[in-house]
């Protein structure tokens, strides 16, 4: 069995999300054009396609077009049209829109999607035109040789708690590929390694990150339009911190909502699950939400750090595109079509790649001509210091960026801004009010319309095998004892939005880290937010975690 | 070389099956999946094959087209070939029908008595929508082959399958010759994942499929005219539960005292209601009645044994047996078949109980219940006695007996049965009236709906839920008779060896059928539960069946056992009443409880949801509110649950 636990394609792509599938379908279409048979495979670690994938889509249709021909491009599933946009900034206790749209907010005309519903969508596509699509199956590593990629090893499955193999164990199968491509999604755990392995990092700032929390409900007749959609700023946030709300409204009863604020917060105590419990209670959102029910909930993070956070994304036989490069417009709040578009580039680079049967660092190189040459650089590089200057509050940041529109970009005095985990402060070095003072009276969760972590999570429907090593590793238990929860309150604890990190308190006092990894719903905050970097985020077994439909 | 033939059926994935807003499971909605039970003999076939030098896997399944992606997980898991049963004329076929369908195909693949031989089934105890249990028995008998169902584990030595079956508290050790069928519970080896190379094996492996016509199977012994049973209705059980019913009182002794109070005259558990059609049942006239018994008569019961005593699921039984005699004709005797070694003294036992007569089979090899010589012994009774129902009780033995007996005198079966009455069948399109007939009555879809299942064929055989009927009064001025049956057995009908029985406590098994479930939350780890099992203690020392078992947090914390957890990952329970101590009521541990009778709830928090979904309520310390309770348990409360023997 060993011996045949293997497989050779000429492309493997990790991710099926946006960018992976756009990679797959250009590359499927160049070639085919030729009349070359190529093996492309892609593999992704949900249950289905779309299971993992979450987003509060607004489309710029235009990159669609660009992939897709005439005909698959007029059956893309989309929910509606925009019909209004509003920008309401909230107070605590009230919300005025703006009499204008901020710049790049403008989204009259671009569609509403489920981007999950649009990522099945495009798996079909690729698989008519060739390409092998195997959902369920996660990759714990890639292989080297020469230190050079070669393939990839899935992982292992049928192994208990303690790493012992149990009598259903199953060697995950070993890919070899000619091209790699990593596309999988926000804070990829292979692409985080190449990136370390190979110094891609060394020209480019930190990447930075939001974690965004969503739900769907079924709402009561007529409290939102189809193709209405709202994006809040201000209320609950302080102007320091970064983010906001989004409301759209999809028609028969449905309305999305979610709300994301930036990682590089500092209140160790912070909840961004919460946040959105108490953003709910707001009239504005009470108003839309009152007498519906909550269908779905998840949660992802956002590379949101722009152009100056965009590392070197090739190395010998590899490329990495989408969420995992970093490709997000902030100041649009939009990344699909960057991710099509990066998808493209990729696949254009491996084209050429194949036709030269060379897979060299040097040829893969015309992968960052293309991006410079593509919608990417055009749309990033003009507002590569929107969320450095950001940082320094809406008002300051504000000015800063409206200045940048004038200059294509160019900013004096840009705060160079750490990673993430270096944002949050320790608890003793905290000086404002902590989040349960600041928000004390409003973190009783109804369960109506507000719910506690662990009934959120029973709406993601996430699900782990009992049996398996836990796929959150922290790196030295001592350290993080002493460090994590001593100095800073495990701040795990708070952000998570999965009620994953507990703090256990013995009889004796003692307080200790108790992970409940089968509520994981892959987002990888914890692998961003925790402070000296203390927590991994690997794979579990394929097919595991949230089971998202239509989010 | 050995052949490993899976039987596997794809059902909609349970925990998706939501209520719709019309109070209907919603099953469209639901995503396909194998079976859990068809997954684990999946995972059983694969372990056998690990053990046998070179044996061929195959899977086998029917239904539509939109089961091969299921197929198709087999193959990629490790199957090497697959096969789908796959025909509209197949629609409607109950589980004699299904069962036939099954074995013809498994006849047309090339195996079976007089052809290869070298094979061995494996099929999954019970589906998750049908919860019958029966399929793999009638495939076993249509194929006149040994079989052994509730199996747990599976090795393969000596040219011998040894399977561990579950029974009634306890378990056996069965030692199998091949040929033979296996069905496997989902307590076992979990099924393995898929590896990448299998998943494209997969993808590029043709699921063979099969016509009624290819396995050369006539129409009328398949779809609605195979199957001797119909569903004649389904209404909805709605599950309604009254607001909880707090404790009130200064002192703990007094809340507790409280809590007693309010337990013993409130009448707050779990109503089921049968939201009923208002369709008045009368034929109209000119209807033919008709009597389809043919003179068959009376209704023969099973008084299965352990440890040498008649259990008491097979006295329950006797409840319906005379109610049914008694809607019938006048002089409609209640007979029960007793099987065993020096078993006469129990008769009078039986007639005691209700039974009118009670026939004996006496054979020292019957000391222990097996499933060939008893259908074989069944068999023969109803040929001789020509019952019109027989009725076992739903025990893992009861269920497997049933189907195999069925399947020799042509009957279907009802399983797992909560109500038994005579009634009559109106047949509008061929203006007929079938009267009397046996209404068996089964919840069904999780409990959510209440299926009527009717047969047309003497005898109609039922199963009846263990626990649904009490235990008719004992009286000794009861008359009945005994008599003695001398069956024709063969040495065949002894190839399965038992290699040892073991029942016990029961341990884990017992959380399912436990009368109370005391179980601890969070809130009990202080102690590590130790007042919870004390509670326990208490109960059973008072002759209660009472079990503890405990929410997640508390497996986690290594404090319980997984096989003790309640909830959406754990295990569902429906006890007569369940104490939540300490749980706070997170949604997923609710979905695992709260078909409860009676939910007793015991929290700190006043405001933890657990109180929603609780009956009685008290807010109080665990440390001090439940060793009080256990002092009243000790003085005699026990929750209004009556001591069992």
């Amino acid at each position: 069995m060993k011996e045949n636990n293997k497989l050779e394609v000429d492309v493997l792509i990790v991710g099926a999300g946006p960018s992976g599938l756009s990679t797959a379908i250009h590359l499927a279409n160049l070639l085919n054009k030729d009349g070359e048979k190529k093996r492309i495979m892609v593999v992704d670690k949900g249950q289905e396609v779309g299971s993992h994938i979450l987003s509060g889509t607004l489309i710029k249709e235009q990159a669609f077009k660009e992939l897709l021909n005439k005909e698959e491009f007029e059956n893309l599933p989309i929910e509606c049209e925009v019909i209004s946009d509003d920008t309401i900034r909230l107070t605590q206790q009230t919300s005025s829109p703006l009499p204008f749209h901020p710049p790049y907010m403008n989204n009259i005309g671009n569609k509403i999607v489920s981007l999950s519903k649009i990522c099945k969508y495009l798996a079909d596509t690729a698989i008519k035109k060739g390409v092998e699509i195997y959902p369920g199956f996660a990759i714990s590593d890639l292989i080297y040789k020469d230190n050079k990629v070669i393939g990839a090893k899935c992982v292992d499955t049928g192994i208990d708690k303690n790493g012992e193999k149990l009598k259903n164990f199953q060697e995950g199968s070993t890919v070899f590929a000619k091209l790699i491509v990593l596309a999988e999604g926000s804070r990829g755990s292979l692409a985080k390694k190449v990136k370390t392995k190979f110094a891609l990092r060394a020209n480019s700032n930190p990447q930075l990150y939001s974690i965004g929390v969503k739900e769907i409900w079924t709402i009561k007749d007529d409290a939102i339009k189809k193709g209405e959609v709202y994006h809040t700023f201000g209320y609950p946030l302080e102007s320091k911190e970064f983010g906001g709300g989004f409301i759209y409204g999809l028609g028969d009863n449905r309305v999305e909502l979610g709300f994301a604020i930036g990682l590089d917060y500092e209140d160790p105590t912070l909840d961004p699950h919460a946040l959105m419990q108490i953003w709910k209670q707001h009239p504005f959102l009470r108003n839309i939400l009152e007498g519906g029910t909550l269908t779905q909930y998840g949660a992802k993070t956002i590379p949101e750090g722009g152009w100056n956070c965009i590392s070197k994304l090739y190395t010998d036989n590899l490329l990495i595109v989408g969420d995992s490069g970093g490709f997000v417009a902030m100041p649009a709040l939009k990344g699909v079509h960057l991710g099509l578009t990066s998808g493209m580039c990729a696949a254009q680079t491996a084209y050429e790649a194949l036709k030269a049967n060379d897979f060299s660092e040097a040829r893969l190189s015309l992968y960052k001509k293309l991006i410079d040459k593509s919608r990417i650089k055009k749309e990033l590089y003009p507002v590569r210091n929107f969320r450095a200057v950001m940082s320094e509050g809406l008002f300051v940041g504000g000015f800063k960026f409206g200045v940048q529109l004038i200059t294509n970009g160019f900013c004096l005095l840009t705060p160079h801004l750490p990673k993430d985990s270096l944002s949050t402060s320790k608890l003793s070095d905290f000086k404002n009010k902590p989040f349960k003072e600041r928000f004390a009276g409003k973190l009783e969760f109804d369960k109506k319309l507000t719910f506690d972590k662990d009934s959120s999570v029973f709406y993601s429907n996430t699900h782990h095998d009992e049996e398996q090593p836990t796929h959150l590793v922290v790196r030295d238990i001592n350290k993080f004892s002493q460090i994590n929860i001593n100095q800073y309150g495990m701040p795990c604890q708070y952000f998570c939005p999965a009620a994953v990190y507990e703090e256990h308190i013995d009889k004796s006092g003692k307080r200790s880290l108790k992970i409940h990894a089968e509520n994981c719903i892959h987002c990888k905050t914890c692998d961003i937010k925790t402070p000296n970097d203390a927590i991994t985020w690997n794979p579990p077994y394929g097919g595991d975690g949230p089971q998202y439909q239509n989010m | 070389m050995t052949t490993i033939i899976s039987l596997m059926k794809q059902v909609p994935l349970p925990t998706q099956m939501r209520m719709g807003e019309d109070g209907l499971m919603d099953r469209t909605k639901a995503k396909s999946i194998i079976n859990i039970d068809c997954s684990f003999a999946l995972e059983a076939g694969l372990q056998l094959k690990s053990m046998l030098k070179d044996a061929k896997l195959i899977v086998c399944s029917m239904g539509p087209p939109s089961f091969e992606q299921s197929l198709k997980k087999a193959i990629s898991m490790g199957y090497d070939e697959a096969y789908l049963l796959s025909d509209r004329k197949l629609g409607g076929s109950d589980t004699f029908a299904t069962g036939l369908a099954i074995s013809t195909m498994i006849k047309h693949l090339g195996f079976g008595k007089g052809a290869n031989e070298d094979f061995i089934i494996v099929a999954g105890r019970q589906t998750s929508d049908g919860d019958t249990a029966h399929v793999p028995s009638q495939v076993a008998q249509n194929l006149d082959i040994p079989q052994a169902t509730f199996i747990e584990h599976v090795e393969y030595k000596d040219g011998h399958v040894i399977a561990k079956r579950i029974i009634e508290g306890g378990y056996q050790v069965l030692k199998l010759p091949k040929p033979c069928t296996l069905s496997l519970t989902p307590t076992g080896i979990p099924p393995r994942r898929p590896s990448l190379v299998g998943a494209v094996k997969a993808k590029n492996t043709e699921v063979k499929i099969l016509s009624v016509e290819d396995i050369n199977l006539s129409d009328e012994k398949i779809g609605l005219s195979g199957s001797p049973t119909i569903v004649a209705k389904v209404v909805n059980i709605k599950s309604e539960r009254a607001p909880v019913i707090m404790s009130k009182g200064d002192s703990v002794s007094l809340q507790v005292e409280s809590l007693i109070t309010n337990i013993k005259s409130g009448k707050n558990t779990l109503q089921k209601v049968e939201k009923k059609e208002a369709k008045a049942k009368v034929a109209p006239e000119g209807y033919e009645r008709v009597d389809f018994r043919e003179g068959a008569s009376g209704i023969l019961t099973w008084a299965e044994l352990a440890n040498g005593k008649i259990t008491r699921p097979s006295l329950e039984l006797l409840t319906p047996a005379k109610n049914l005699a008694n809607s019938l004709e006048k002089g409609t005797k209640v007979r029960t078949l007793l099987i065993g070694h020096n078993v006469e003294n129990l008769a009078q036992e039986l007639i005691y109980h209700g039974s009118d007569e009670v026939i004996v089979v006496n054979d020292e090899r019957l000391e222990e219940y097996r499933i060939l010589p008893f259908s074989s012994i069944f068999a023969q009774v109803i040929e001789k006695y020509n019952p019109e129902i027989t009725l076992f009780a739903a025990t893992t033995a009861g269920r497997e007996l049933a189907p195999r007996t069925a399947v020799k005198t042509q009957s279907g079966v009802t399983a797992d049965c909560t109500g038994l009455e005579i009634g009559e069948h109106i047949d509008r399109k061929n203006k007929k009236v079938f009267a009397p007939i046996l209404e068996s009555r089964r919840p069904t879809y999780g409990e959510s709906k209440l299926a009527t299942i009717l047969g047309f064929h003497c005898p109609q055989i039922s199963t009846a839920r263990a626990g649904t009927f009490e235990v008719p009064k004992r009286d000794e001025n009861l008359k009945g008779t005994v008599s003695n049956f001398k069956p024709k057995l063969e040495d065949d009908d002894f190839v399965t060896e038992i290699i040892k029985t073991v029942r016990g406590d029961g341990g884990l098994a017992n959380i399912f059928e436990a009368d109370i479930i005391v179980s601890g939350g969070r809130g009990t780890a202080g102690d590590d539960m130790m007042l919870i099992k004390e509670l326990t203690n208490a109960l059973k020392e008072q002759g209660i069946n009472a079990e503890y078992a405990s929410s997640r947090p508390m497996v986690d914390m290594g404090i319980s056992e997984y096989a003790r957890q309640v909830g959406q990952t754990g295990k569902t329970v429906r006890p007569k009443v369940y104490i939540a101590i300490g749980i706070s009521g997170a949604i997923q541990h609710i979905a695992g409880m709260k078909e409860s009778e009676t939910i007793i709830a015991i929290n700190i928090h006043p405001n933890e949801s657990i109180f929603s979904n609780a009956d009685f309520g008290l807010v109080g310390d665990y440390n001090d509110v439940v060793p009080e309770l256990i002092k009243r348990v000790k003085e005699g409360f026990t929750f209004g649950i009556k001591k069992g023997k």
